[in-house]
């Protein structure tokens, strides 16, 4: 059996993956794409942590992290083309009308 | 591993108010399909109506001692829980009237607005209760969808789509900072209910868990250094949502950190005050001084509100139950103050069009009930007696003097000075300065109806405030010993069930 380590670093390196991207990528979908893979880390951890302590409240919570990530999507991306219709652009940069 | 879940009918009497919530925006929106017709401003009414149930609800409830848990303990309600939603629920039909005149800019979806309105109101009356992560999760999450569409609401005004964009990122990645500590912390004890975690020792798994949970709801509060998103989405949203997103939510995420704080983490308070006290000042500090340099009043009173969230962290803080009946009181002025502040922002707005400072000159001239109700309101949320920001303050300066923070109180007061100036300054324009133009401006009676209110809270509130702070404090009675809470309220029903 792997040990859990395996998975709570993979979750770890899949999560930083993630982070950084929110923080230095510039196209809106891409850090949408970067936000996922942060939520689809805490996935790897709850799994196994479920199955190491053999609990089955984990594999609950996966079920409503992946409900609310789609629930996210739709409305992200339905922001983000109201946005391209404005713009014609989904890079933040363009988006400096507030001070930041 | 087997579930079982009982739930009769009995049991689902403690949901009565969600559930005729939800009944009843389902409502609001077949009305507004099946009735094209109806002129939108009746779905106002009528939500605030249905709202008006909700509240009479919640009072029952209140006055009967209804409490309880469901749902396998996910669902728990009691006297804070229902001290919250009466406050969220208030905060809403105030915020409902304030926008009936407002809706008239949005070209497409008026009747959709109030529908998305109730839903978050729905989420945050949820968020009021929650025993475990998971029902925080969901029920932070579901409170959130509804603000990312409503601030993104205006869809031809490009500050609004930037407004709704900003959040929506700043909001999502709160949400996965939140889910990665709750796994860290259910690696870490194999538990979700708030009071079976009762860390007892700072293990890296809790500690980096905690704190990413604590820095997602810092976002959702808007404490500094999570505070990027606030002034750019509470610019550009339309006001009436600017003014819901400056309470509501705030307020339904203090229920959540005082439960987690008080239940999860009693053991541990030395270590989380010093967190705290430091976000606390940050917060103050940071909010104050960057709102004396702002041009645009929501600008304005979007740093002054990071400021005013850095008070309330003062109550908790203290980490005592009296820190915690301060929270609840100073929440209750808080919410009285400024929903009342942004009617008249709203109310100008409607009039001029214009949110600037600059453009509130010699608004005395034009219109003296706008500029007395704003001259209250900003006093109120400067601190000065006889209102009752200025009871808030005290009670929540006493509760951390009673810990002897002392660091934590000078502060506080030397930014009292701080928030005074700037507040003046607006005062100063209205009072002092010459109009431009000096046609006289005439307010609507929903919107003198919201403003009225806010008044007479901050003045009853201020002149007469012993009733309620025994509320806030009968609210918080299970944190009388600050002890891990019960893990099973007991249940009572109404009907002497």
């Amino acid at each position: 059996m792997v040990p859990l380590s395996y998975y709570v670093i993979l979750s770890a390196i899949v999560f930083t993956t993630g982070l950084v991207g929110v923080l230095i990528r510039r196209n809106i979908i891409i850090i949408l794409l970067s936000i996922e893979l942060m939520l689809n880390a805490t996935n790897i951890n709850f799994v196994a942590f479920s199955r190491y302590l053999g609990n089955v409240s984990g594999q609950v919570f996966v079920f409503f992290t992946l409900t609310v990530a789609a629930a996210e999507v739709a409305v992200g991306l339905a922001i983000i083309i109201a946005l391209y219709r404005s713009k014609s652009s989904i890079n933040v940069d363009e988006f400096q009308l507030l001070k930041w | 591993m087997t579930f079982s879940l009982n739930v009769t009918g009995s049991d689902l009497i403690l949901m009565l108010p969600e559930i005729i919530l939800t009944l009843w925006l389902c409502g609001i929106l077949i009305v507004d399909f099946a009735m094209p017709k109806l002129p939108k401003e009746q779905l106002a009414y009528l939500s605030v109506c249905g709202l008006a149930i909700v509240l009479a609800n919640l009072v029952w409830f209140d006055l009967e001692g209804v409490s309880g848990a469901l749902f396998a303990n996910m669902f728990v309600l009691d006297r804070m829980a229902l001290f919250f939603k009466i406050l969220i629920v208030g905060a809403t039909m105030l915020v409902l009237l304030a926008s009936r005149d407002y809706v008239q800019r949005f070209r497409f979806f008026k009747g959709e607005y109030y529908f998305l309105v109730l839903m978050s109101a729905l989420g945050m009356m949820l968020m009021a209760s929650p025993n475990d992560l998971l029902s925080m999760f969901i029920t932070l999450e579901f409170s959130t969808f509804g603000f990312y569409v409503l601030v993104a609401y205006l869809r031809e005004d490009a500050a609004s789509n930037e407004a709704g964009l900003k959040f929506f990122i700043l909001g999502v990645f709160a949400a996965g900072l939140l889910t990665y500590g709750i796994s860290l912390v259910y690696g870490e004890t194999g538990k979700i209910v708030f009071s079976e975690i009762a860390a007892t020792a700072w293990t890296p798994g809790l500690t980096i868990g905690f704190l990413l949970i604590f820095a997602s709801l810092g976002f959702k509060i808007g404490a500094v250094p999570f505070h990027s998103w606030i002034p750019d989405t509470y610019h550009g949203a339309p006001t009436p949502i600017t003014a819901f997103l400056s309470i509501a939510p705030k307020a339904a995420t203090f229920a959540i950190l005082v439960r987690l704080f008080f239940v999860s983490l009693a053991a541990l308070k030395p270590a989380w005050v010093l967190l705290l006290v430091g976000v606390s000042i940050l917060s103050m500090t940071y909010g104050n001084i960057v709102a004396i340099a702002q041009k645009n009043i929501k600008r304005l009173l979007a740093y002054s509100g990071i400021a005013q969230i850095g008070n309330v962290l003062i109550g908790l803080a203290a980490g005592t139950k009296m820190g915690e009946d301060a929270i609840l009181f100073y929440l209750l002025t808080y919410v009285f103050a400024n929903v009342g502040a942004f009617a008249v922002v709203i109310a100008v707005s409607n009039l001029i069009r214009s949110d600037e400072i600059e453009d509130y000159s010699g608004l005395n001239r034009r219109s003296p009930f706008l500029a007395f109700a704003m001259l209250v309101f900003l006093l109120s949320l400067a601190g000065v007696p006889p209102l009752a920001g200025f009871i808030g303050k005290l009670y929540i300066f006493l509760a951390a003097i009673k810990e002897e923070l002392y660091t934590l109180i000078m502060v506080g007061l030397v930014n009292i000075v701080i928030s005074m100036y700037y507040y003046l300054i607006i005062v100063k324009k209205m009072y002092i300065n010459e109009p431009i133009d000096r046609s006289p401006l005439t307010v609507s009676p929903s919107m003198q109806a919201v403003i009225y209110v806010g008044l007479a809270g901050t003045l009853v509130l201020g002149i007469y405030p012993k009733p309620f702070i025994e509320w806030a404090v009968a609210a918080t009675l299970m944190f009388s010993n600050f002890a891990p809470a019960a893990a099973v309220a007991p249940v009572v029903l109404p009907f002497g069930g």
